[in-house]
């Protein structure tokens, strides 16, 4: 829901209500001042046949009008003090009843008493208050309509700043290496705000670039020593008399350094793929690079005797080159490394899906450990157990799908392209 | 040939210059810029081996000094950085190749024996290792001047063993050579042996010495008298 609805599904009704309980108020009140009147009016013509009486010691000669009337009872007995009180009559024309007001009091005109009613009908009272209601509600009505249509425009154009402000941080990618720079503007609210964010964002690039080249720079440090050891294995190889058993030693040292050096290169690619130092703007054939792989592989799959299958079909995706190679490279090599002498790897790449299947002895593995770092299901010695989170990581990073299963003897990893792939 | 060799790893250069000088080359080495710098203003070398990380500068800014004097020596850049920004700016800057630590000697030689042979002949050599010969540009072996039907990959062992005269190449160092880093293959050596076997199986049939040897199954070596 947007703020300007929360706010007019709150003020709207609470601004009607406020409003009905004022009319209500205001009609009362209106009420009481016009009748006040009309008994200002009817006290000045009960003073006024007074003072008649008291000078001319006899009745006035009175002109009743349509609104105005006064009648003089002499047989009752005259009311001890004056009274105002509210009465109605039938009006013959109008042919309905209509309510008057009235003001009795006593009248002694030389030891005889009367009581005289002043009346007066409440018509034009009634017509007023009607009036001046209807008016107001008019009023009120075009004050609401007004206001919601002027807030509408106003606070349409009061948040456009905000709104900016959001699509910039859309838009915004910490691999970018630009910090946010959010315009200054002039409400103090989106101006800290922006402020805030700007000031974030310069933070969050700089720790991304310290902890870029802090990486970056581990694996300067660690790869050096790796490189001394390899060159000076490569030297010490060169050795006139050395024994079968020195060759043995030097065979494992090397060995090593190449595990090492791996391991090293997986770890800082697993870091660089969650730092998101790769920018997924290149369209890939996948085709392409499972047949580039593949037949590097021709001769190592002819050493242990394993027979592949390859079903594919021209597939686009929107993805990294160098990632995609190292995940084909990753899974393939797996597959090959885990395949027994003489055993099957089926590669099947369909338009929506990639899926390995290769022979295995044993049962399924652990769908949920597999993908794990240094997850190792036999201790083969060789492979880093990092291949497969390497995958995983990258399946991640372009959100496909991947999944394992073990199926008629065959272990089988199946990744999903979801709505990546790209229609040439 | 005369080879430059900018490295500020005392152990890392010592290696080198151990390694290229048995391989025939003259090396002179150096461990900071400014040495580099004061060395490929006096003399010309056939090639530069040169680090990017050294004291006192980064070695990309020797080949820019490099390019800005029109000197024509070979450059091929070193470093741990494996980072793809750093080879691209090496490579576009003008330097011939890139090699990323931990490599081989064996490595480094074959990258060196190609850059100079491009430089000199223009690639239109022929390389002669007892009876065998070998045309680079044509792709063609040759031995007692019957050719040899080669696959890619032998003839790439063939060129890596020819560059590494007399040296044991493990085979470790043959695999990374032949599959690159990224294969994740270079624990399984299975494959190169059927290779090896393969090729020296051609070099006899047609005559020639077998001048490739087994070490202990540890690795190889290009026998030459």
């Amino acid at each position: 829901m947007k703020l300007f609805n929360k706010y007019n599904r709150i003020n709207i009704p609470l601004t009607i209500v406020i409003f009905i309980v004022g009319s209500f108020l205001f009609y009362f009140l209106l009420q009481k001042i016009l009748i006040r009147q009309l008994d200002e009016t009817l006290k000045g013509e009960m003073q006024e046949i007074l003072s008649y009486v008291q000078s001319h010691h006899q009745l006035p000669d009175i002109q009743n009008t349509r609104e105005q009337w006064t009648t003089v009872d002499s047989a009752s007995i005259p009311p001890g003090r004056v009274m105002k009180r509210d009465a109605s009559w039938f009006d013959k024309r109008e042919r309905e009843l209509e309510p008057l007001r009235q003001i009795i009091f006593p009248l002694h005109i030389d030891g005889k008493g009367y009581t005289i009613t002043v009346s007066k009908s409440e018509f034009e009272t009634e017509y007023l208050l009607k009036l001046i209601i209807g008016l107001t509600i008019a009023m009120i009505a075009l004050i609401l309509v007004c206001n919601f249509i002027v807030n509408r425009y106003i606070l349409k154009k009061l948040w456009q700043p905000f709104y900016q402000t959001i699509e910039s941080i859309q838009r915004y990618k910490l691999s970018n290496a630009n910090a946010l720079t959010l315009p200054k503007g002039k409400i103090d609210e989106i101006n800290t705000l922006n402020e805030s964010l700007n000031e974030m964002s310069s933070r969050a690039n700089r720790e991304y670039s310290s902890l870029k080249s802090f990486t970056e720079n581990a694996s300067h440090e660690m790869q050096t020593p790796l490189a001394v050891i390899r060159t000076h294995t490569d030297l010490l190889l060169q050795g006139v008399d050395l024994t079968e058993e020195d060759l043995k030693h030097i065979h494992y040292i090397e060995n090593s350094t190449q595990r090492l050096s791996k391991l090293h290169q997986s770890l800082l690619l697993i870091t660089k793929i969650e730092n998101r130092q790769f920018v997924l703007s290149e369209k890939v054939e996948m085709e392409e690079v499972i047949k580039n792989y593949v037949s590097e592989l021709e001769e190592l799959l002819c050493a242990k005797r394993i027979t592949l299958e390859l079903e594919t079909v021209p597939v686009y995706i929107t993805f990294h080159k160098n990632l995609a190679e190292i995940m084909i490279a990753n899974l393939v090599s797996n597959a090959v490394r885990y395949t027994q002498a003489g055993g099957k790897i089926i590669l099947k790449l369909q338009p929506d899906s990639l899926s390995i299947l290769n022979s295995g002895t044993g049962g399924g593995l652990d769908d949920e450990s597999i993908f794990k770092r240094f997850y190792k299901a036999h201790n083969t010695g060789d492979g880093t157990g990092l291949g497969l989170a390497i995958v995983k990581e990258i399946c991640a990073l372009v959100n496909f799908n991947i999944y394992y299963q073990f199926d008629q003897g065959m272990h089988k990893f199946v990744i999903q392209f979801q709505d990546k792939v790209s229609h040439a | 040939m005369k080879i430059l060799i900018v490295e500020d790893e005392p152990a890392m250069n010592q290696s080198m210059v151990d390694y290229l000088t048995t391989m025939n080359y003259t090396c002179e080495s150096v461990s900071s810029y400014q040495e580099a710098l004061e060395k490929v203003e006096l003399f010309d070398y056939d090639c530069i081996v040169l680090d990017i990380m050294l004291p006192g500068g980064s070695g990309l800014n020797l080949i820019k000094v490099l390019k800005q004097d029109r000197k024509t020596d070979g450059v091929i850049v070193i470093s741990a950085k494996g980072a793809l920004e750093d080879k691209l700016v090496g490579l576009q800057l003008g330097a011939d190749d890139y090699l990323t630590k931990p490599f081989h000697l064996s490595e480094l030689s074959v990258r060196i024996a190609a850059i100079i042979r491009r430089r000199q002949f223009n690639g239109q050599s022929l390389i002669h290792a007892g009876d065998i010969t070998v045309n680079i540009e044509a792709k063609q072996v040759t031995v007692n001047d019957k050719v040899l039907e080669l696959t890619q990959k032998e003839f790439q062992i063939l060129l890596f063993f020819l560059a590494n005269r007399n040296r044991v190449l493990s085979k470790n160092a043959i695999a990374l050579h032949l599959l690159g880093d990224e294969m994740d293959m270079a624990d399984n050596y299975d494959f190169l042996y059927t290779h090896i076997k393969n090729l020296r199986r051609k070099i006899i049939v047609a005559g020639g010495a077998d001048v490739i040897k087994s070490v202990y199954g540890v690795g190889y070596k290009l026998q030459l008298p």
